[in-house]
């Protein structure tokens, strides 16, 4: 199987993008994307594909993690929207990444992307991060605009990925915003979320998203 | 549709705009620079405003315009017009029934919904600008929160006119961070930015930058412990409908001093009128 661009690309794109932005206006929701089919052997979620149709095209750079290529995701992007490939991940627009991509094997090792300036916060990297487990609930609590009160986020073993997130929070206005992803399903966490590990961690049933 | 693409924008400056309004909604308040477009109108009559709705607008959106709360003057009447020409939308008058409202310096009456997004058509984005005509230095002034100027200015104003006498583009904080210019709604309206069910939306043409307020999110009015923010009052209530929570627009009706206080939301000034009938 190949990769699916949109049925309908101008329709198509700015469902998605509305999606987007209404994550993005309300860090924490779930919303679930009409998004065309990947490959089998993709390793990127089709919410984070149809983001990459709908956002990326030849005035922007992404960066790839190593691993996330599979099944010809390079090839794919390039070949439907234009946009480039970027060789380190601090050239980039947009990074697709894991958490344990954020992690790195050292501490040192960990990549290091754009986060715009004091001047120019809007020049900061976007994560594209691929997610095994995304549901309402879950330990981490996010607060902040757009979060009427506080939102419970269960993101699986993510931890470096919501570290990293929090650390936002000291460098305001610069940061990195994410999108993450897990099959059909989106949620994002831009800079402004206050990011805090909840103790009333209670582990639900059925909240991999792909159990669906 | 005639020619043009969906909405009249190509797809590679909607994807542009539309990169740059996530920044936007990720750091709340904070004037994202983008190529603006040239479009069918003077700068002045809402050209940023129109490139975010063509930006955000899809086919099943409902739209609705006002102009100075009006939905039946020019400014509205063409925006209205040239969205249904171009993208084909559904349009209406009622605040309720529209995914998509774009403004000229109002916010409806109506309580705005969880979902509607509303776009404000902006001259001046930089609140700093008529104190600092630089933008290399309003720029450092915002990286670095240097805000005193503003409450200098205000201040002025109390040792002026013994009050606050800014009454529209009332600057405010958003989020504790960033000094915005709210466009040039009156500061009658600066209470429903706060922890507002709605997106909204900040569109500068000339000046090609582009903000926003997520919903539920802290937007005060900057003022002083002992000259708090205030929204003016009218003794009056309006003539047609009786509503006194209102914003009103006096009208001259004849040349001997006869005048009258009608709402400047027509379509909350219309409904009160329809519910009492």
């Amino acid at each position: 199987m190949r990769w699916q661009a949109f049925s309908d690309p101008v329709q198509d794109g700015q469902r998605h993008f509305r999606q987007v932005l209404a994550a993005m206006a309300e860090p924490g929701t779930l919303h679930d994307a009409a998004a065309p089919a990947v490959p089998e052997d993709a390793a990127i979620a089709p919410a984070l594909w149809a983001t990459l149709l709908s956002l990326c095209d030849l005035d922007t750079s992404l960066w790839i993690a190593p691993g996330l290529e599979a099944g010809g995701l390079a090839d794919a992007v390039t070949f439907h929207t234009g946009c480039r490939l970027a060789s380190a991940p601090d050239e980039a627009d947009f990074a697709l990444v894991t958490p344990g991509v954020l992690a790195g094997p050292g501490r040192d090792s960990t990549p290091a992307f754009a986060e715009g300036s004091d001047a120019y916060p809007d020049r900061g990297s976007t994560l594209l991060v691929v997610l095994d487990t995304l549901a309402e609930g879950g330990h981490w609590r996010l607060a902040g605009p757009g979060i009427p009160d506080s939102r419970d986020l269960d993101v699986g073993e993510a931890t470096p990925l919501m570290t990293r997130l929090a650390a936002n929070q000291v460098r305001f206005p610069r940061g990195l915003d994410a999108i993450l992803g897990c099959g059909e399903r989106l949620v994002a966490i831009p800079r402004s979320t206050r990011i805090e590990a909840s103790v009333s961690a209670t582990p639900e049933e059925d909240r991999a998203c792909t159990s669906q | 549709m005639n020619g043009y693409n969906f909405a009249y924008l190509d797809e590679q400056t909607k994807r542009m705009i539309r990169r740059g309004l996530l920044k936007a909604v990720a750091i709340p308040g904070y004037q994202v620079p983008f190529g603006g477009r040239e479009m069918p109108m003077p700068y002045g009559w809402g050209t940023g405003g129109m490139q975010l709705t063509a930006s955000i607008l899809g086919q099943d959106d409902v739209l609705k315009v006002i102009d100075q709360g009006a939905d039946d003057t020019t400014n509205a009447v063409s925006i209205r017009a040239f969205f249904e020409r171009v993208a084909g939308v559904d349009t209406t008058t009622a605040t309720t029934e529209a995914d998509v409202i774009q403004t000229r310096h109002r916010i409806p009456e109506t309580p705005l919904a969880a979902g509607q997004i509303l776009v404000f058509q902006v001259p001046i984005p930089e609140p700093l600008r008529f104190i600092e005509p630089s933008e290399e230095e309003t720029r450092v002034m915002h990286a670095l929160e240097e805000y005193g100027v503003m409450h200098v200015k205000l201040y002025e104003d109390i040792a002026r006119h013994g009050h606050i006498a800014t009454t529209y583009a009332y600057p405010v904080k958003v989020d504790g961070r960033y000094v915005a210019d709210p466009s040039p709604i009156p500061k009658f309206d600066n209470p429903k930015l706060h922890m507002s069910d709605a997106l909204m939306l900040f569109g500068a043409g000339r000046e090609k930058r582009l903000y926003a307020i997520p919903p539920h999110t802290r937007v005060e009015s900057l003022d002083f412990e002992d000259h708090p923010f205030e929204v003016q009052e009218w003794g009056e209530s309006c003539a047609l409908c009786g509503a006194r929570d209102s914003f009103l627009d006096e009208v001259i009706t004849d040349d001997q001093g006869g005048r009258m206080f009608v709402c400047s939301d027509t379509d909350y000034c219309q409904r009160r009128q329809e519910e009492v009938a």
